[in-house]
């Protein structure tokens, strides 16, 4: 049966959504699951922008086959390669043999790469600014490179300002049913998890969204719809989003206040780090996030990061090192290119403390642009009373940074 | 191109040659003689408007351009060298500084009476220990707030004490090198700002050149020049500039030897004709104006170069390096022309053979001149010998941070004490006042702590004296308090123990085991006192002594004074001032093939690109080292 539902004047979404995936990318848990987004336009000619995972490939095989009803599908637009929208091409292909592909060199060797067997089939490769007209609709193309693969680009209809975005502007959760952002809560119930999915699926190349930005700044007022590879259709309220987007890709906070993650093996980190979440509150500053990194995923953590302002690592000492999962947290802000956080240490341990010296280190050379408080809480194995003066003048120092 | 001057150029030289004939060269004799400065043709030159001959009109200047200001010094150098160096040191290192790195305030305070030549200007960079190497300076400026406090000293100082406005380059944060070092507008007349005696020197003695003493220097905060840390950048930008003015005196005192030698030589007959025409000397004039002209073309160069605000620190260099090479052979060419007479006092040449050393020699030696132009030519030499570009490891920065580690080792022991207390009170520590001895560690301000070097335990009272003279509360290292049992274990400080991050701490007897020097890296100041001067205590404190602690606590503690001590006011923590961060070199850029992020301070070994080049100084045929894309696909981070 098919499944489709109209984005706008003979503009179909015709993807799926799938909850049955535990690990997107095989990396990042999606409890919530998520949708692989797929347009078909019923012009003159019919095109196919984008289409779907493999194991939603009979939905959307469905879905165009009632849509199209005898019509030929004429165009497959490819911005974006990966195969969690690219898998379905080889199907399509053989389904609809005369279809001709509309992407660019570099997604076309992709396809080769990923052995899709395009050549045969009339390729047509297009450069930024090239222009395309289906019969009463004209697109255009705009290049994104390393948004987050080097061959994205996004594709503007200017006949009726629909901007196919590939993965910019999209986000993990099923849409179940509900297909624009205005139809369900965003800020409630999606906004976390948009932000998951962007920090860290494509965290690392904000200065390539910066240019990204900066190209449809040019033409945003022409933009009616944003459809996005997953996650819901925008066409109200762009600006709040956009804004989200500048945020992020610029490293900026979005909110004041701290991040606690603590690594604790028997309780005793753990505690020190609620004791500093309960003097900050105490001091006024309640935008106070906690955090067991050994049974949080770290995108989780990533995603939190990007989202305040101060970050507070409490770490046991382990192998004469940082524990381990708060080591591969550090490393992932370094991957992602988290910056401009001001950072405060906790540090544990029974015979020899090393964890507050190594993540200072970290912080200061490998991270960017991130400000270290000299203020640290080390503890020998527990809080005691006798470091009431060091919480405090951390908690303080916090406070005061928080509130500069 | 034609290689020429402008009218308006040769008009300033008639001008100026004027009154250099006219007011200077009639007293240059006298001035040389007596080691007398040119008060009143330096008022002269400021009325004249010549002393801001370079900066804009808005600021008092002339509004002329640098080689205006070349031709100025020129000039004046060519009948007197020392009145080519007042205008030089005074334009190019007392206000350019101010011009090129002042807030508008500082430029309508300073800039502008100097420009005028209401005042005059100096610059105060070389030391005993600091010379062709800035990064020996020990001029500290230490930040207490309000002000800076400003103490040391700076030797050979060009037209000091007639100056009124210095600008003096300190150490605000110590043991990191030039990155350390700021700069300072003083004014003369401060309190605790003294001069040594004038100088005696060979030649330029119409310059004044004298030693500069600081001495608790109180310098208001909105009289650092630039940033904290952009001393040294202050100082090589403003040396660059300064180059062209020597350079123009070098020219001018060759020039002027060279005038004097062919008059001399068309008058003085010998052998029936002007000796002029013996082959021997005609070549010898040959060479001499072929020298000048070349040097006075890398002058005129090099001030075009800057006023057109093209890179010129090199051509500076050359036109320094090359015109005070040739002034060097040119007067003594022109005093060999003079024959007996030239070796005679009174005879301008021999005060130009005299005045010329000078220029090889400041201003950056023209050793350091080569320096400069082949290090712009090469680059910076590879750091290891057939390495793969890898630097050679830091060496580890001690565990409590950057510390002044002043080790008193002049005199007795008293004498030490002494300097230690005197250099106590001037950070600001008042040992009139007090904290109980049980003040816990984490909460003390001051603490004076025994080692196990400490001896028997009958020693603590030596302890327990100096900290009531110091006005501390007591602490120890571990063994101390957990082995000998001499205080109890809440009193020991140390990374598992009590840390302490008040402002004083003295260590008795402590060799600075790492537990515990991490215990007291917060401290603001720290004193070790110990036998062992290689203990790693002395390499993690700020002013040390290496002595028995039965020697030296008692002479401490009689030093602090033993009086009874006011209760102290609530702690003030004295901040350390935070080793600032390399600023990038240029920015990164990012691929937009694969998002690889090229370092300007990593380079790409593997193309054999040296650490330190930035992007835009990379050849066009690089690629990505990662995909391959070219450099077009890439974006600034």
């Amino acid at each position: 049966m098919h499944c489709v539902r109209e984005v706008t004047d003979k503009l179909y979404w015709v993807g799926a959504n799938d909850h049955r995936l535990t690990l997107f990318e095989n990396i990042h848990p999606i409890p919530k699951g998520v949708s692989y987004n797929s347009y078909l336009l019923l012009d003159k000619k019919t095109v196919l922008f984008d289409t779907v995972d493999w194991s939603a490939c009979r939905q959307l095989i469905e879905n165009m086959e009632y849509l199209l009803g005898d019509k030929p599908l004429d165009y497959l637009l490819i911005n974006h390669m990966e195969p969690d929208h690219g898998a379905s091409i080889e199907e399509i292909l053989l389904r609809w043999p005369k279809v001709k592909i509309i992407s660019n060199d570099k997604a076309f060797l992709l396809m080769r790469q990923f052995g899709f067997h395009v050549d045969g089939h009339e390729l047509i490769s297009v450069k930024e600014g090239d222009t395309f007209s289906f019969g009463d609709h004209t697109v255009t193309f705009v290049a994104a490179p390393m948004v987050h693969w080097p061959e994205a680009m996004v594709t503007f209809d200017t006949t009726n300002g629909v901007l196919f975005s590939a993965d910019a502007f999209g986000s993990f959760i099923a849409l179940d049913g509900e297909l624009f952002a205005d139809e369900v809560n965003f800020d409630r119930d999606w906004l976390d998890e948009a932000r998951r999915y962007l920090t860290n699926i494509v965290g690392k190349y904000g200065p390539h969204i910066q240019l990204l930005l900066k190209k449809a700044a040019g033409i945003l007022d022409q933009i009616k719809f944003v459809c996005p590879l997953h996650g819901p259709v925008w066409r109200k309220d762009l600006g709040y989003f956009i804004d989200k987007y500048d945020k992020w890709s610029r490293y900026e906070p979005e909110e004041k206040g701290v991040l606690i993650v603590y690594a604790s093996m028997y309780g005793n980190t753990e505690a020190a780090a609620q004791c500093l979440a309960s003097k900050l509150c105490e001091k006024g500053v309640t935008n106070v996030a906690v955090y067991d990194v050994s049974n949080t995923h770290v995108s989780y953590l990533i995603s939190e990061a990007f989202k305040y302002s101060h970050i507070v690592l409490a770490s046991v000492t382990y192998n004469l090192g940082i524990y381990p999962v708060m080591h591969n947290f550090l490393m992932d802000m370094k991957a992602l290119n988290l910056q401009n956080r001001t950072f405060a240490v906790i540090e544990n341990g029974s015979w020899a403390v090393k964890s507050g010296d190594l993540m200072s280190a970290f912080i200061t050379d490998q991270l960017k642009n991130m400000t270290l408080l000299n203020e640290r809480l080390s503890l020998a194995s527990s809080l005691k009373e006798d470091k009431a003066t060091e919480l405090e003048n951390l908690a303080n120092a916090l406070v005061e940074s928080v509130n500069a | 191109m034609l290689y020429q001057t402008t009218p308006e150029h040769e008009a300033l030289r008639a001008k100026i040659r004027q009154f250099a004939e006219e007011e200077i060269k009639p007293i240059a004799f006298a001035l040389d003689q007596a080691n007398e400065f040119p008060d009143e043709a330096v008022k002269k030159l400021g009325q004249m408007g010549l002393m801001g001959i370079p900066y804009p009109k808005e600021y008092g200047g002339a509004g002329l351009d640098v080689q205006s200001y070349a031709i100025a010094v020129e000039e004046l150098a060519r009948v007197d060298g020392g009145a080519g160096v007042i205008l030089s040191a005074h334009v190019s290192l007392g206000s350019y500084p101010i011009f090129a790195f002042g807030t508008e305030e500082q430029k309508k305070k300073y800039l502008v009476p100097l420009a005028k030549g209401e005042k005059i200007g100096a610059f105060g960079l070389t030391e005993p220990n600091a010379g062709s190497d800035a990064g020996g300076t020990e001029t500290t400026a230490v930040d207490k707030g309000d002000y800076y406090l400003l103490n040391g000293g700076k030797i050979f100082i060009t037209n000091a004490p007639k100056a009124d406005t210095y600008v003096v380059f300190a150490v605000t944060t110590p043991d990191i090198g030039t990155r350390g070092i700021s700069a300072f507008i003083v004014e003369k007349g401060w309190k605790g700002f003294d001069f040594g005696d004038h100088y005696d020197k060979m030649g330029i003695r119409s310059s004044t050149t004298a030693e500069l003493i600081f001495n608790d220097v109180k310098v208001p905060k909105e009289n650092l020049l630039g940033k904290e840390g952009q001393g040294f950048k202050i100082a090589m930008a403003t040396l660059d500039g300064g180059r062209i003015g020597i350079a123009a005196q070098a020219l001018g005192i060759a020039q002027g030897a060279y005038e004097n030698a062919v008059a001399y030589a068309k008058e003085r007959i010998q052998f029936g004709k002007p000796i002029a025409f013996q082959q021997a000397l005609s070549f010898k004039i040959a060479d001499m104006a072929t020298k000048l002209r070349c040097a006075r073309f890398l002058v005129y160069s090099a001030a075009e170069l800057k006023e057109h605000h093209e890179p010129y620190a090199m051509e500076a260099a050359m036109a320094k390096m090359y015109a005070s090479d040739i002034a060097l052979q040119v007067t003594n060419d022109a005093l060999q022309i003079h024959g007996g007479a030239g070796f005679m006092k009174g005879m301008e040449v021999e005060r130009a053979y005299r005045d010329a050393k000078i220029t090889t020699i400041y201003e950056g030696t023209n050793e350091i001149q080569r320096v400069v132009i082949s290090s712009a030519i090469l680059g910076k030499a590879p750091k290891s010998a057939g390495g793969g570009g890898g630097s050679a490891p830091k060496k580890p920065a001690p565990i409590t941070g950057v510390r002044k580690k002043t080790i008193f080792r002049e005199g007795d022991a008293k004498e030490k004490v002494e300097a230690l207390v005197a250099a106590l009170k001037k950070d600001g520590y008042d040992f009139t006042v007090g904290i109980p001895a049980d003040t816990p560690i984490a909460q003390a301000e001051r603490v004076v702590s025994a080692g196990k070097g400490i001896g028997p335990k009958e020693n603590m009272k030596l302890i327990e004296d100096l900290a009531h003279a110091a006005g501390a509360a007591i602490g120890s290292s571990r063994p101390v308090a957990e082995t000998l049992k001499y205080v109890p274990l809440n009193r020991y400080v140390g990374m598992s123990g009590q840390k302490f991050t008040g402002n004083l701490y003295i260590a008795c007897g402590i060799s600075g085991a790492i537990q515990h020097l991490k215990g007291i890296k917060d401290a603001s100041t720290i004193v070790a006192i110990n036998t062992n001067a290689g203990a790693p205590i002395f390499k993690n404190c700020d002013y040390g002594i290496v002595g028995d602690v039965n020697e030296i606590l008692p002479l401490l503690t009689e030093a602090l004074g033993t009086g009874k001590k006011k209760p102290a006011p609530p702690m003030v923590k004295i901040k350390r001032p935070a080793p600032p961060k390399p600023e990038p070199i240029g920015p990164r850029y990012v691929c937009g093939g694969c998002g690889y992020e090229y370092i300007p301070e990593k380079g790409d070994a593997n193309a054999e690109i040296p650490a330190g080049t930035t992007f835009d100084k990379l050849p066009e045929d690089w690629v990505c080292p990662e995909c391959g894309e070219g450099k077009d696909q890439f974006i600034q981070a």
